[in-house]
């Protein structure tokens, strides 16, 4: 495989779906750039010379040097947060995004594939839907965790790890500031919920998660807590 | 890479999320057992054993070798079609149906994405809930338009995963569609498939043809099967 090309990334802070593959890329140590869209006033080119679906995050890859507001019809579009980070993985093989082995990839996408289709923490913060889905959710998270190693697959970060994250930051990081659609105390009687030692390997777990220095570089805490956590993003 | 160990597919020929992983298999001339579950009548050990959110496809791989209804703590249990897919093309490379190269590769998977969020629910809406094809036919719009110049595949002559995620459902909407089996009422089945004559939808037509010749589905689907099950589960009250 040649050098990877450049790479500009098209993403928002607040998105924790953007934030995966500014983890990604942040692990592989690759130089980039980066444009902050801002999503309640999106260009009027994003949508027609970067992501039809108008959704952040999104790439240009390789073609000309050319302002991020600019793009060029030369260089690759690609999106989806999940296809991206693995795409960066396959760019950088040498960050160890995925697991070698296949049955252990397999295993750290089956964990990407719950994460991302179980924990969904905006129907409580944005609905006020009830908590208990997150509690069962954070069950069957634990038991796919390993019986030692410091993630979702061992000792190795990997993009399992990556999918999770942001949301998990986001959901605590409501909780904790009473942050959301639900009545005030509903944050704090979650985080109680969870701090039952039913869930001991889960929050050993997230607290590393959380630890990770390409996670705590790519979450700006501040902007978070004063603007809504969750949005269609 | 090691050669790869023992492979037991737990499967249903219903199934269009489970016939992905048994063309990927045939692509990738694999030897493995497969084991048929009744999905309205599922084995008791099914869940505890092999998958505990009791669906298919599922694969038990390695271990020592069993038979499948008596699964081994042994053998890892892996679970998820496109999960299970791409693991037997990581096993199996000669199989040749990841693309090599990255910015190809985060395509494929990306067509499977749109295949997912705007086809299937589409696919699903008409012929499960009889809500109507017009979404359908923009998830058939939404296809097309990710569709190269040239080439008999989604990524130009070579079959890749892109090709085996879809497959499965266009050929069912196909059989249902054909047939008049779904919920929807007698003559829509029709009146989609004429929708979808127009010349507008010429290349993806192409395309959905070359789908359906490729062996690895034609030896993996049952069509009389399937139209039996279908025309008893969409009996119609008119």
């Amino acid at each position: 495989m040649g050098h990877p090309k450049s790479i500009t990334l098209y993403t928002a802070k607040i998105c924790p779906y953007a934030q995966r593959v500014e983890i990604a890329l942040a692990e592989a140590k690759v130089e980039y750039k980066a444009y902050q869209v801002d999503l309640s006033n999106k260009p009027e080119w994003f949508a027609p010379k970067v992501n039809p679906a108008s959704k952040v995050p999104a790439i240009a890859y390789g073609g000309p040097d050319v302002d991020p507001e600019s793009p060029s019809s030369e260089s690759t579009k690609l999106a989806e947060s999940l296809v991206l980070v693995e795409f960066i993985a396959d760019l950088y093989p040498e960050a160890n995004l995925l697991p070698k082995d296949p049955t252990l990839r397999a295993k750290a996408r089956f964990f990407v594939e719950v994460v991302n289709s179980k924990f969904l923490p905006m129907r409580f913060i944005l609905h006020n839907e009830p908590y208990q889905s997150i509690l069962d959710t954070a069950t069957v998270i634990q038991s796919l965790l390993p019986e030692s190693g410091k993630y979702a697959m061992g000792d190795e970060y990997t993009i399992a790890d990556i999918a999770f994250t942001p949301f998990y930051a986001r959901f605590k990081l409501s909780v904790e500031n009473e942050i959301g659609a639900y009545e005030y105390g509903k944050g704090r009687e979650i985080l109680n919920a969870l701090q039952a030692p039913k869930y001991a390997k889960f929050n050993a777990y997230v607290d590393r998660l959380l630890e990770r220095p390409s996670f705590k570089a790519t979450f700006d805490e501040v902007k978070l807590t004063t603007k809504t956590i969750y949005r269609g993003c | 890479m090691s050669s790869p160990k023992s492979i037991t597919l737990y499967t249903a020929k219903v199934c269009p999320y489970a016939q992905r992983v048994e063309i990927t298999l045939a692509e990738a001339k694999a030897d493995f057992k497969a084991y048929q579950i009744d999905l309205a009548n599922k084995p008791e050990w099914y869940a505890p054993k092999v998958n505990p959110a009791s669906k298919v496809p599922a694969i038990a791989y390695g271990g020592p070798d069993v038979a499948p209804e008596n699964p081994s703590p042994e053998s890892t249990k892996l679970a998820e079609s496109l999960v299970l897919v791409e693991f037997v093309a990581d096993l199996f490379p000669q199989s040749n149906i990841l693309p090599k190269d990255p910015v190809l590769r985060a395509q494929a998977r990306f067509f499977i994405e749109v295949i997912g969020s705007k086809f299937i629910p589409a696919y699903i809406k008409f012929v499960l809930r009889g809500e109507g094809y017009e979404d359908l036919l923009a998830g058939v719009a939404a296809v097309q338009d990710l569709l190269p110049e040239s080439g008999k595949y989604a990524f130009g002559d070579q079959y890749t995963i892109a090709d085996v995620a879809f497959t499965p459902f266009f050929a069912r909407l196909k059989l249902a569609a054909e047939n008049e089996l779904g919920v929807y009422q007698t003559g829509q089945g029709r009146a989609f498939l004429d929708a979808l004559s127009s010349d507008k939808y010429a290349k993806f037509n192409a395309y959905v043809n070359h789908l359906l010749e490729r062996p690895s589905f034609t030896s993996t689907f049952h069509e009389a099967y399937l139209k039996d099950v279908y025309a008893k589960r969409f009996v119609k009250a008119q």
